[in-house]
């Protein structure tokens, strides 16, 4: 490892975290006006803004539209100020094109397309300030911007990244730690089915240790459901409130 | 661009209104909406400002890179403007959607606000020929709702007001090779003079009137506006007609005139409010999306 | 990409020595090189129409050396169907500037600079032109400078209208453009390209600016205006009226070359 220590002896991360130890989730639905639906997510210091346009009808050729279900349409970007360096282009690069993919995939299999034949559902994600574990930001906070569009879903999409140091699964990794040489594994997980809406890592891993990665990753998404939960009832009360007025 | 499509009748009802000083919010005709500004807002740039404004909502982000000075100018740092219009605003925007509007906005940006009497662009240099400050201020457009030009041009200036660059100083050693070295202390930084930084009021002329801070619907009924650059002083930095309409001489005169009141009126409020922000110091509090 | 590692391959970016210079044999010395031209004259003004044969319409426009053609074709079919409403026309510009028109060469893609030069263009010329007349269809105007010595917006705008006129697309008025250069108290109309320049852009002094105006000169509108720099108070109001009368001076000649298009395309009858 890159003689950076992920995990002090007394058990202690980088930024004083335990390993199963989630950062301080902050969120707020209903954030714009404008679009059907809107979400802000902030995981520790990495920062995601979603929107949700739709079910409209599909853009551009009609070719692209399904008979028998929605598309889903996804685009991240990363704002050219939200990393340490500069970014040049905000989005159409390499990573970010698949990085729509994979969102595109973790909501294909969570929405109910079925029920919007022939429409198209839009979502855009924009990063605002990254600090490790954008993919998990992105998908939970477009989660909250389709519970505030009223999109008909499964269940809630939770996503957080696991890494792996010193024989321990560390929970929610930040940027130091995710470049840190480590393995990291992220994970969207419908928690009240259980059922993996994707998984990806790409790094070595000894295959005794991915159940124990696995689990962690798991456990941190059923802690990000709850807080998920939390906000979206917080937001349904603040709305009757308002409109009993 | 972002806009909206209204029918005649709406139309007929907006301009009515505006020719008796009574525009569709109850605003009169040269009234700005409710602004909210928020500075220092993203901590991985060095300034960052965040303004909303009715519906509109811009967020801009300045980073300070050391590069070599333009071969021209060798004893000046310079800026750089770059808009993002994300698909956040408009589904129009995606892909590259945004791109020719981005464009567009940015080389306006670059007239406005670069120049040598709005800020002191020789503070910038580090090393005359070999080193200085450049200033990416990117520009986010996060949602639209008309007069885009002026929720910029107010945020810009707040980004500059809290961008803090490191002292740099540069140390030479015997063979005459020169290095830089940062400053230690973080908080030892090279503050930026705004007072000189104009603010864009953009006048849309509606039937034989002229509104400020016209939203989508307003802009709708209107086919010619102009774009007027004020400093607090009253100087005018950059003026532009923009859209397809045309506009006699005597409207333009007094859409300057107008445009350089609201201007003037404007810098006052916005430096007080971004003091007393500063004031507060640690104690403020951070909203950011969150309110 | 495959780098040929063999060869030494020269800096990424080059400068041209024109920057170099000490900037005393760049500034203007006055008036002297034109000769004795007023701070209000516009330069001498050459312009033909029709010499393109392609083209629908065409112009040529010489202002003391700067020199811009300009060739229309349409209306024809539009390209894109989906976006435009289909009431009326839609007029598309391509603002160039030849490599080899400016002190230091040039791109042949299209920079940002040449992109908001068309933009202006198109903004400028858009009130001129009756597109409700062609619906479905779309005017494009190619405008190239073949040299640049100042004032170039100004007279691709009269270029561009004067080649509307010759390939016979119907329009308010014809669109006049006329440019000038606030220094400090002098106010020069029509600059060239040092003049534009001029001590600006390494000045600090007060009241620096240009303004670009364009006008529809029978219906007294203005069509495009852009102003830089920074202006005292009154200098802009004053600096539009110089232009409106620097456009009128333009349009005898204008008048005069269309006119003459006119008479070689359809001669009067003999008698």
């Amino acid at each position: 490892m890159a003689g950076l220590e992920l995990l002090s002896d007394q058990g202690y991360r980088l930024d004083g975290r335990k390993a199963s130890e989630l950062r301080k989730v902050q969120a707020r639905m209903g954030v714009f006006g404008q679009a059907d639906g809107s979400a802000y997510m902030e995981q520790g210091n990495t920062k995601a803004l979603a929107v949700v346009y739709g079910p409209h009808e599909v853009r551009g050729s009609r070719s692209k539209s399904l008979h028998d279900r929605a598309v889903i349409n996804c685009q991240y970007s990363m704002a050219t100020f939200s990393t340490a360096e500069r970014k040049r282009r905000p989005h159409g690069d390499r990573k970010s094109s698949e990085m729509s993919l994979h969102l595109k995939q973790t909501f294909e299999a969570a929405v109910l397309t079925q029920l919007y034949p022939r429409s198209q559902i839009d979502i855009y994600v924009k990063i605002l300030q990254s600090d490790g574990g954008n993919y998990s930001a992105c998908v939970n906070a477009a989660t909250l911007a389709l519970v505030d569009a009223g999109i008909p879903m499964r269940d809630y999409v939770c996503a957080c990244t696991a890494g792996f140091a010193e024989g321990t699964a560390l929970a929610d990794l930040c940027h130091a730690e995710e470049t840190g040489g480590g393995t990291a594994l992220s994970l969207a997980l419908l928690p009240r089915s259980q059922s993996i809406a994707l998984v990806q890592m790409d790094a070595r891993l000894h295959q005794d240790h991915l159940d124990t990665l696995m689990e962690a990753a798991m456990e941190a998404c059923k802690g990000l459901s709850k807080v998920l939960d939390s906000v979206v009832r917080q937001h349904l009360q603040e709305v009757s409130v308002l409109s009993r007025d | 661009m972002a806009s909206v499509q209204i029918s005649e009748a709406e139309k007929v009802y907006i301009m009515h209104g505006v020719r008796d000083d009574l525009r569709v919010d109850g605003r009169g005709c040269e009234d700005y909406r409710h602004m909210e500004i928020e500075t220092d807002v993203v901590s991985n740039t060095d300034g960052s400002a965040k303004v909303r404004m009715g519906h509109t909502d811009v967020l801009v982000g300045i980073k300070a890179e050391l590069r070599r000075p333009r071969p021209n100018v060798p004893d000046e740092g310079y800026l750089e403007f770059f808009v993002d219009c994300s698909a956040n605003a408009t589904p129009e925007f995606e892909g590259r959607g945004g791109e020719e509007l981005g464009v567009e906005l940015s080389n306006t940006l670059y007239k406005v606000f670069n120049s040598h009497r709005s800020l002191d662009l020789r503070s910038l240099c580090v090393c005359p020929g070999e080193h200085c400050w450049v200033l990416y201020v990117d520009v986010l457009l996060l949602q639209c709702d008309g007069n885009l030009f002026d929720a910029m041009s107010i945020a810009i200036k707040a980004a500059l007001f809290n961008t803090r660059i490191p002292k740099v100083r540069v140390l030479e050693d015997e063979e005459g090779g020169k290095e830089i070295e940062l400053s230690d202390d973080p908080y030892d930084c090279l503050r930026l003079r705004v007072d000189n930084i104009p603010c864009i009021v953009t006048l849309c002329k509606v039937g034989h009137r002229h509104v400020v801070d016209a939203t989508l619907q307003e802009k709708a009924c209107s086919a010619a506006s102009l774009l007027v650059a004020v400093t607090p002083r009253g100087a005018v930095t950059c003026v532009r007609k923009l859209g397809a309409g045309s506009l006699d001489p005597d409207s333009i005169f007094e859409m300057t005139e107008t445009g350089k009141r609201v201007g003037k009126a404007l810098h006052a409020p916005l430096m007080e409010l971004l003091q007393k922000d500063e004031s507060l110091g640690k104690k403020r509090q951070k909203v950011g999306f969150l309110a | 990409m495959p780098v040929d590692t063999k060869r030494v391959r020269g800096p990424e970016e080059s400068q041209s020595p024109v920057l170099f210079l000490p900037p005393s044999t760049q500034s203007p010395a006055g008036r002297s090189g034109q000769g004795a031209r007023g701070n209000a004259d516009i330069r001498p003004v050459f312009t033909r129409c029709g010499l393109v044969s392609q083209a629908k319409g065409s112009s040529y426009l010489e202002a003391g050396n700067t020199k811009i053609i300009c060739s229309v074709y349409g209306p024809r079919e539009i390209e894109r169907k989906d976006e435009t409403d289909m009431k009326s026309g839609r007029l598309v510009c391509d603002f160039r500037l030849a490599p080899f028109s400016c002190r230091k060469r040039g791109a042949w893609i299209q920079g940002s600079e040449e992109r908001d030069l068309s933009l202006a263009l198109l903004e400028s010329m858009q009130p001129g032109v009756c597109l409700h007349r062609y619906p479905r269809s779309q005017i494009e105007v190619n405008v190239m400078v073949l040299e640049n010595d100042g004032s170039i917006l100004a007279h691709a705008v009269t270029c561009a209208s004067m080649a509307l006129a010759d390939a016979g697309i119907e329009m308010y008025d014809l669109v006049l453009g006329c440019s000038l250069r606030q220094d400090g108290d002098a106010c020069l109309v029509d600059p060239d390209v040092l003049e534009e320049k001029g001590s600006w852009q390494s000045g600090y002094e007060e009241n620096q600016g240009r303004v670009t105006l364009a006008l529809l000169p029978n219906l007294g509108q203005v069509s495009g205006l852009q102003a830089d720099g920074e202006m005292r108070e009154d200098a802009l109001p004053a600096a539009v009226r110089t232009c409106i009368d620097g456009c009128h001076k333009m349009y005898p000649v204008v008048q005069q070359a269309i006119l003459r298009a006119v008479k070689k395309k359809a001669p009067p009858p003999e008698k």
